[in-house]
């Protein structure tokens, strides 16, 4: 008869490796299931039953205990061997307890073979054998599939609690790399190459005695001031990162008159939303970097938010340029994004990648409506 | 003496102006042919004027200032301009040919004018290995581009509604065909798309993503059990979702024991 799991049959596979899960031969995997829980219990259940049935049959005790101990083992097996080739269409746990209702009586006479020399009719032909079997069939009946039934019920609850486990561990993945992310943000989000180049722009025109030199500079210091590292980068507004963003685009555009081309429209109570920081400007600087900048003709960068019909809303960065390789990897900047958008906007943020017609990309931040306090801070632990 | 000319190639107009401007402090005998705003185009004006300079921005569009050099080779004493490319100009040390930092300083320019009159007088012969540090620079320009190198699919382009979406693969859970087509599912949706699953499972990184029955390719990282079936089959269940993906016999092996 079976008794509790330890745990066997539950392979949840929790961690983020990549390694397939391991599959184990069938054989292997029902002595697996024969843990020695279940195998005590079994016993000690022949033993009870054994003694308990003594009274009512004449033939001595061990024999009446060696009946009992073959069933509870052969309705053990019978419950494992179901559990690992139950067919696909029967749910497992009733397969199981089927299995052990089936094997029941079979069991029975299994263990009557012995004493009847394998002949059925020298079982039929003695009443206290039949009456024996009997005896013997309706009390394994009626304790095998209680305790089939109570060693799943526990088998579920060790189901559920590898599940609460593995969500656990999601989570905190997940809340770890949001601070990886967050970590990454602090390193070097100033490329020196960018620097360099502007500052020698900014050279030329100050050299030149151009009357673009202050406002530009006045950008390159908007630009710094924000991207510059900072340990307590909170929420900002939509507006603040617009603004920034102008100060970036505007700072590209000194640099890259003939290639690019932008606009912005984001309606005023969109803006006035608090906002992930760095998070449009990442879309802007991948917009440059893959679009724009490796395309001899440039393009145009199109800012805009809308509210969507279910009330959600949707910061679009699109651009006319170069477009996105498939085989390109995803910058860290955009891979970072995603898991900084869940844990600022909670879960139902996401980031949506569109290709442009004829070429370029319409990359997509959408977060639920709500005020992010409202949304779960924490990223999803237990999406449905 | 032929009269001294040069081109300059930069996509950034102000610095373009900002070079022309010392240059002509500097060697107001220097003529500036021909400006180009890529690599493309400096090898046209190249060809048009056959400058004996050549002014050559690193970081430009489409054919970079490598690519330009490469095609110029000895025509021409190359001089390149860049913005702190530290791996260019660690190769530019070693085969000895000349560069100039962005932003860049009067005097430095001016260094390179005086070694440029000189060879212009008495032609040297560039560094012998002057070929070998280009094209390893301009692998490693393609490199950082990103574009080249990458050996698995990061992106499936799918049609969704009205637009084409860029999934990124590792939010993929499955792929399945699905008669002409083959469907992708990921955290964000579904979508049909033309590529079959055995080119697929060619394209996507196989440390990740495994083909686990004829029509099934599955991303590893989100399964999340596998339940043995009858006839050694198996069933696999993803993390988050409520579709079970069959395994057949001669896929099993991805999840024996390794």
């Amino acid at each position: 008869m079976p008794a509790a799991p330890g745990g066997a049959i539950v392979r949840r596979m929790t961690s983020t490796s990549a390694s397939a899960p391991v599959l184990r031969p069938a054989l292997q995997e029902i002595v697996g299931a024969l843990t020695w829980r279940r195998t005590t219990v079994a016993a000690g259940l022949a033993v009870l039953v054994a003694a308990l049935l003594n009274p009512v049959f004449t033939i001595p005790f061990w024999v009446l205990l060696g009946r009992t101990v073959f069933i509870a083992v052969l309705l053990l097996i019978a419950f494992a061997a179901a559990g690992t080739w139950h067919p696909r269409r029967i749910p497992r746990w009733l397969a199981q307890v089927l299995a052990v209702v089936i094997a029941a009586p079979i069991a029975t006479l299994l263990a009557y073979m012995p004493s009847i020399d394998g002949n059925l009719t020298n079982l039929l032909s003695s009443e206290g054998r039949v009456m024996g079997f009997v005896y013997i069939t309706t009390t394994v009946l009626m304790i095998a599939p209680l305790l089939a039934l109570g060693a799943l019920y526990r088998e579920r609850d060790a189901q559920a609690r590898a599940a609460l486990l593995g969500f656990a561990l999601e989570r905190s993945t997940l809340e770890k790399e949001a601070l990886d992310s967050r970590l990454k943000l602090l390193q070097a989000q100033i490329e020196p190459h960018f620097l360099f180049n502007t500052l020698a722009n900014v050279q030329a025109l100050v050299e030149s005695g151009s009357p673009q030199a202050a406002p530009v500079l006045k950008s390159l210091i908007a630009y710094l001031r924000a991207a510059m590292p900072r340990l307590h980068a909170g929420a900002s507004t939509l507006g603040n990162e617009i603004a920034l963003v102008r100060s970036y685009l505007e700072l590209m555009q000194m640099r890259m008159p003939d290639r690019l081309a932008f606009a912005v429209d984001v309606p005023a109570d969109i803006a006035a939303r608090e906002f992930l920081p760095m998070s449009v400007l990442t879309l802007v600087e991948n917009a440059v970097r893959h679009g724009i900048d490796p395309s001899e003709n440039g393009g145009r960068i199109d800012i805009s938010a809308r509210r969507e019909a279910d009330g959600s809303i949707r910061v679009i960065v699109a651009d006319t340029g170069a477009g996105m390789n498939p085989s390109a990897l995803p910058g860290t900047g955009l891979t970072n994004l995603e898991s900084r958008l869940r844990g600022f906007f909670g879960a139902a943020a996401r980031l949506e990648l569109h290709e442009a017609r004829p070429h370029g990309l319409s990359a997509e931040i959408v977060f639920p409506a709500q005020a992010p306090s409202d949304a779960p801070t924490a990223p999803p632990g237990a999406r449905p | 003496m032929t009269a001294a000319t040069a081109l300059i190639a930069d996509d950034e107009p102000l610095l373009r102006e900002r070079l022309r401007a010392h240059l002509a402090r500097l060697w107001p005998e220097l003529e500036i042919v021909a400006e180009a705003r890529n690599g493309r185009e400096a090898i046209e004006l190249f060809e048009t004027h056959l400058p004996r300079i050549a002014f050559l921005d690193v970081h430009m569009p489409g054919l970079n200032g490598i690519d330009a050099a490469r095609a110029i080779a000895r025509r021409a004493e190359l001089v390149f301009v860049t913005a702190h490319e530290n791996y260019a100009v660690q190769a530019f040390e070693h085969g000895a040919i000349d560069y100039v930092i962005k932003p860049f300083e009067e005097a430095r320019l001016a260094d390179s004018v005086t070694r440029l009159k000189s060879r212009l007088a008495a032609p040297q012969p560039l560094s012998a290995d002057f070929e070998t540090v280009l094209d390893r620079l301009a692998g490693e320009l393609k490199a950082r581009a990103g574009a080249e190198g990458r050996k698995y699919l990061q992106w499936i382009r799918a049609s969704v509604a009205a637009s084409v979406r860029l999934i990124p693969v590792e939010q993929i859970a499955f792929l399945r065909s699905d008669e002409k087509y083959t469907l992708v599912v990921w955290e964000g949706g579904e979508a049909l798309i033309r590529t079959p699953i055995r080119e697929l499972v060619e394209q996507l990184d196989p440390d990740t993503f495994a083909q686990i029955h004829r029509s099934v390719i599955v991303n590893l990282r989100q399964v999340a059990q596998i339940d043995r079936g009858f006839n050694d089959t198996a069933e696999v269940r993803l993390k988050n979702r409520r579709e079970v993906l069959p395994v057949s016999r001669s896929f099993l092996h991805v999840f024996r024991q390794m």
